[in-house]
Parts: structure tokens; C-alpha cells; sequence
């Protein structure tokens, strides 16, 4: 998929093209709001991040340019100026979500993917993890033919993880996906540990559960079958 | 009271108290007129008999061989003439009010005496005039009076009421403009139609301090906004770049360790900066309040959140939510933060099987929310700094920015709500807060 990076901090452009990248996604960038005019004009693309804070452009302009020749694309606006009504002005213009900085990178994937599945209308298919099956699209988690009777949180914190298989997650990037910003004052690295133990209690008392691995000092992962 | 009616109960009493003046001076002035009438008409009639008499002579009255006296009066009594020969003296002529005998029945006249002369002899007369009929015409034009002056009263009130209520419709509208709103940046800038120049100046001084106010709120947030990209843009680079390293999959154990905790300690300072801007942003009234919600349904929402928590360290949270209450004019999610940051806050402080209680009860003309827990408590001077910005409360945790109740205490100073704190060292702490009774 084609994306686009619009952000005038360079560093940071760079940083989230390499990530995009390693996961397949063909990455241009544009550090002015006059260069991602012009990109936007010439070329099409599947996903158009866009930094409202850049100097020679109001963002929430190119989102309305852009709807005429790539009314494909889809916007997700990331942006530090922490506007409570710029998010509601950018959904409005028809952004499809809002990431505000610093955010994790991981996040930002999984709202592209949360996007693209949206828009292209796929099914996330069941994933089985040994005896579990968790039905994404029911928001159920499946053991031997038994409802696992999660709350949302657990559930909310079991399915990010399985959608990011294979990869360590922190647990200040858990929280942040679970709790948001509003909370940010009071993150407690203890609240996942808490979330993750009483977890693990349900699943194993249905069945073991291996693949629920925890990645000392640095988070939790699911691993990838072999 | 309202001011139309206070002005229109004014109009009324001061009219009342004329009429009631007028009416109790009414009957002297009546009397004084009709008795000036009535002195007239005596005179007139003087002036009848006079010239009467000068053309015809006095015998027609009085002959010299028969009586000395004249009289004539009407059969119903009201008026008399009477001739009289008296011996000569003084010159009489004066009218006064008297009582007198005629056929047997005793009426007040007004009465005029005069002498002249005719054919050498001196003769009285005297012209009566009865009392009985002033005394009814008095009577009459006081009942008419009465009548009429009710009528006027009740018509101006009405009308009173009516002119004052229209003169004072603009007043209405600068209060409803202000009543409306939750904050300075809703205010309707249109100016009120109306010609009363006090409304027009007065509508304009409150258009033109509003703007101001929305200015330096704008001002402050432009403020805001720029501090916030400023902090936050390095925080992202940075945050990015650590991210990407600990995705190499070639990556030392040791290195790994040490870039989570690099990755720790920057979330600390993103943590800081946005709780700092979130402050900001709320005194610069950034965030709408808006919203009507239930309280207990906020209140149980955190419940369910910090549960697990609580359980995991051995604490019982318990509700005691009685009464519902409707929160209007508000911004849930602040709401939420605030409640949410003083009960974790307790959980936190509470040793194992300690307890929390949340309560929400209603009190004349207020919503109390108690939250109270049975932790280590604080002294006064623990208390004195609770709600201050940059102590730290809990100087071995490395997480958590402990500015939360802080944060919690502008929330409440935004939606004006009381916030109180009694704490016992070694039995508890409990947080009461106040909401303004129109909530």
C-alpha cells in the first residue's frame, strides 16, 4: 500500500517510514505542505498521514484538496498541537482517525490496518492460538467449545496483542491503546501486570497458555506459531 | 421580584396613595364650592328683591297697619325670604349658617342678612338657602368619583404593566444571552435590537468585555497550542526512533533493558507535559461543558475500571450511590478524570484490606460525592500541598507524574465544584465534592 508522510519534522518522517516500511508499506514523504500538494496531485495513494502543525500550510486545507484528485486515499491526522476541536474539525473534513504525538508506532499500524479493514470491508479471519480460537468478529474468545468470559479491557488488551502477534508490545504502549490519553497522568506500568495476571488465570483455567510469553523487562507478546 | 413588576406594584401604590389623599380632602373642597355656589346664588337673589322692591315699593311686602314681618318659601323648605322691619342701627349684611325653627321642624340654611332702607323705615332681609341638598350633591359626586378613579387606577396598571414589560424586553434578552451560555466563547455577539439607549450601551459594554475575555482566552490558547508542539514534537522523535531500535531483532539483552528504560523515563516526561498542557488547557476553557450525564453511572464506570486494581492489592471499593443525580453543563470526560484520579489515588494509598467508599448523596440544595478510604491519612501540611502542582507525592514511585490531583482540582475549579479534604494520619482520608445546586 502507498503511503504518504506529510510532517515537517524530518526525523520523525524518516522514522515512521522506516517502520511503515518494514512492514511492507511503499512510504513518500513530504516535509512542506507545498511538496505534499504537489505529491498529492500527481500521485495516488491508499494513505495520507498528516502533521496539522506544518508551518507554510493549514493542514485541514490539503485534506479538502486532496478529496479531488485522490478521493481514495484516507487520512489519518497526527498531530502535537493537542486541539480539542482540531480532531473534531479533521473528522469532520472527513479524516478517517486521529493519532495525537507522541504515539507509538505500533499504534499507528494498527489504526492503518484498523482503517484499511474498514474500507475494504475485510473480515478479520478467527485466530487460533492451541486450544483457543478468538473470534474477532463476535469479540468472543472460544476454548473447547466454551465461551472464555473475559471483560472488555481483557479482551480489548488480549485482541491488540494477537493483532500485533509475534511482536513485544510495552505496557505503556498496551495502556495507551486501552486507556488513551486522557488518563495519561495516571499510567501505572502495574495495571497491565494486573490485567495480564488476571488473564492468564482465566485462560489456564480452560487451558495452558504458552503462547501468552512474557518479554522480561520490556512487555508482553504472543507468539507466533512455529 | 422582577423589575417590571416592582415598577408596576410602585405605579400602583403611588396612585393609591393619591386617591386615598384626594378622597379624604374631597368632602372640604366640595363644600367649600358648593358654599360659594350657594353665596351666589343668595347674592342674586338679593339683588331680585332689591330691584324688586325699588320698582314696586315695600308696601306689596309689609303695610304699615298690618305685621312688621314677610315671609315666603317653598313647600319642600329649601329656600325662604324674609322681610323685616327693625329698628335702625348698625348695617347688617353677612351670610353665615344657622338654624331655624319653621313649622315646627329645625333646618340648617345659609343664610344672608341685610338691611336697607325704604320709605325711612329700616328693614332686614334675609335670604335662606337649605343645607340639605349640598349635603347630597356631596355625596353623590364623592360616589362618582370613587367609581371613576377605580377604573383609572385598574386601566393604568394594565397599562403600566404592559409599557413596562415591552420597555424592559431588551433587558430580558441581554439576560437570557447570558443566562444561555456555559462560557464566554458561546456568547452571542449580535447586538439586541432597541431603542432605550441605557440597553444599547449596556448590551455593548457586555459584547465588548466578552470579546476581550474570548481573546486572551484565544491568546492563552494559541499559547497552549505552540508549548504543546514545541514539547511534544522532540518527545515523538525521540519516541520513535527507541521504538525502532528495540525492533531489531539483533538486539542485545542489555540494550534492549536499556532503551525500555529510556523509553520509561521519556513516557514520564510525556506524561508530565501533557498533564501540564491538559491543566492549561482546561483554565483557558478549552474544553466545552456541554454534556448532561448521570453521576452514578460515571462513578460505576470507575469502579469497574480500578476493580481490578483494587483487588489485586487486597482493597474492598464500596458504593453507597442512593440518590441519582443529573449532571447538566458539564464535560463528562473532565468529570470522569477527576473521579477517576481521587479514587485511584485512594486505592493507591490504601494498605491491604483497607477500603474505599464512594458515596453520592443529596443534601438541601447540593450533590455531595464522598470519597473516603481507610489508608495511611495525611497531616496538615501533607494536606496543604495535596492539590499543588510539582510535589510529588510519593517520591519512590518512578511512575505516575503525581500531579493528578492537581489536575482533579482544575477540573473541579472549571465546573465550580467545591472540593474538601479531612484526613487523620493512620485511619484515612476522605475527599467531599460539592456540586453547585443547579447542577
Amino acid at each position: 500500500m502507498n503511503v504518504l508522510i506529510v510532517e515537517d519534522e524530518k526525523s520523525l518522517a524518516t522514522e515512521i517510514a522506516e517502520f511503515l516500511k518494514a512492514e511492507n508499506f511503499l512510504c513518500d514523504l513530504a516535509f512542506t505542505g507545498t511538496e505534499a500538494s504537489e505529491k498529492i496531485a500527481i500521485n495516488l495513494y491508499d494513505f495520507v498521514l498528516l502533521d496539522l502543525g506544518l508551518p507554510d500550510h493549514d493542514g485541514l486545507d490539503l485534506i479538502k484538496e486532496a478529496r479531488k484528485t485522490n478521493s481514495e486515499a484516507s487520512f489519518i491526522i497526527i498531530t502535537a498541537r493537542g486541539e480539542v476541536e482540531d480532531k473534531v474539525r479533521g473528522l469532520n473534513l472527513g479524516a478517517d482517525d486521529y493519532l495525537a504525538k507522541p504515539f507509538a508506532l505500533i499504534e499507528l499500524l494498527s489504526r492503518i490496518n484498523a482503517v484499511a479493514r474498514r474500507k475494504f470491508n475485510l473480515v478479520n479471519p478467527d485466530v487460533v492460538l492451541d486450544d483457543f480460537i478468538m473470534q474477532v468478529q463476535s469479540r468472543k474468545l472460544i476454548c473447547k467449545g466454551n465461551e472464555v468470559d473475559l471483560t472488555k479491557k481483557e479482551y480489548d488488551l488480549l485482541q491488540y496483542l494477537v493483532l500485533n502477534r509475534g511482536k513485544v508490545l510495552t505496557r505503556q504502549q498496551l495502556y495507551e491503546h486501552i486507556w488513551g490519553n486522557i488518563l495519561d497522568d495516571q499510567y501505572d506500568s502495574n495495571f497491565i501486570d494486573v490485567h495480564i495476571k488476571n488473564l492468564r488465570k482465566k485462560l489456564n483455567s480452560h487451558a495452558p497458555s504458552p503462547w501468552l510469553e512474557t518479554v522480561r523487562g520490556v512487555g508482553y507478546r504472543i507468539s507466533t506459531p512455529e | 421580584m422582577r423589575l417590571k413588576i416592582k415598577l408596576s406594584l410602585f405605579n400602583l401604590l403611588s396612585k393609591l396613595v393619591f386617591t386615598a389623599i384626594f378622597l379624604l380632602l374631597m368632602p372640604f373642597i366640595i363644600e367649600r364650592i358648593n358654599l360659594r355656589q350657594v353665596d351666589h346664588d343668595l347674592i342674586d337673589k338679593r339683588e331680585q328683591v332689591i330691584s324688586l322692591i325699588s320698582e314696586i315699593g315695600i308696601e306689596p311686602f309689609i303695610t304699615s297697619d298690618s305685621s312688621d314681618t314677610f315671609g315666603s318659601y317653598n313647600i319642600l323648605k329649601e329656600e325662604f325670604i324674609s322681610l323685616e322691619r327693625i329698628s335702625p342701627g348698625e348695617e347688617i349684611n353677612y351670610i353665615e349658617v344657622t338654624s331655624r325653627l319653621i313649622e315646627g321642624e329645625e333646618i340648617d340654611y345659609r343664610i344672608l342678612s341685610y338691611s336697607f332702607e325704604a320709605d325711612g323705615q329700616t328693614y332686614l332681609l334675609e335670604v335662606g338657602k337649605s343645607l340639605q341638598s349640598i349635603v347630597h350633591t356631596g355625596k353623590n359626586i364623592r360616589q362618582v368619583m370613587l367609581v371613576f378613579l377605580v377604573f383609572i387606577i385598574l386601566i393604568t396598571f394594565v397599562s403600566d404593566y404592559q409599557y413596562t414589560r415591552l420597555l424592559l424586553r431588551p433587558m430580558d434578552k441581554i439576560k437570557n444571552k447570558l443566562n444561555r451560555i456555559s462560557d464566554p466563547s458561546l456568547f452571542d455577539m449580535s447586538p439586541v435590537k432597541t431603542t432605550t439607549s441605557d440597553f444599547v450601551r449596556l448590551d455593548k459594554a457586555l459584547r465588548e468585555l466578552m470579546s476581550h475575555i474570548n481573546e486572551l482566552f484565544q491568546k492563552e490558547k494559541e499559547i497552549t497550542v505552540n508549548i504543546s508542539h514545541e514539547l511534544l514534537t522532540p518527545v515523538s522523535v525521540l519516541r520513535s526512533k527507541l521504538e525502532n531500535v528495540l525492533l531489531r531483532e539483533d538486539l542485545d539483552r542489555e540494550v534492549e533493558a536499556k532503551i525500555e528504560e529510556s523509553l520509561k523515563t521519556l513516557h514520564r516526561l510525556q506524561s508530565l507535559v501533557n498533564s501540564l498542557l491538559l491543566i492549561a488547557r482546561i483554565e483557558s476553557h478549552q474544553y466545552l461543558r456541554e454534556d448532561s450525564f448521570s453521576l452514578n453511572e460515571i462513578l460505576r464506570e470507575i469502579i469497574i475500571e480500578i476493580s481490578p486494581m483494587a483487588e489485586d492489592g487486597g482493597i474492598m471499593i464500596e458504593e453507597e450511590l442512593t440518590d441519582d443525580f443529573h449532571i447538566r453543563k458539564a464535560n463528562r470526560s473532565l468529570i470522569f478524570s477527576m473521579f477517576y484520579n481521587v479514587v485511584n489515588n485512594a486505592v493507591k494509598n490504601t494498605p491491604p484490606n483497607g477500603e474505599v467508599l464512594i458515596k453520592s448523596v443529596r443534601q438541601p440544595n447540593m450533590i455531595n460525592v464522598e470519597i473516603s478510604d481507610t489508608g495511611k491519612g495525611m497531616t496538615e501540611g501533607q494536606k496543604n500541598t495535596l492539590f499543588s502542582r510539582f510535589k510529588m507525592k510519593n517520591k519512590d514511585s518512578s511512575e505516575g507524574t503525581g500531579i493528578g490531583l492537581a489536575i482533579a482540582k482544575t477540573i473541579a475549579d472549571f465546573h465550580n465544584i467545591e472540593v474538601s479534604v479531612s484526613s487523620e494520619p493512620g485511619k484515612g482520608t476522605k475527599f467531599s465534592f460539592i456540586f453547585p445546586g443547579n447542577s
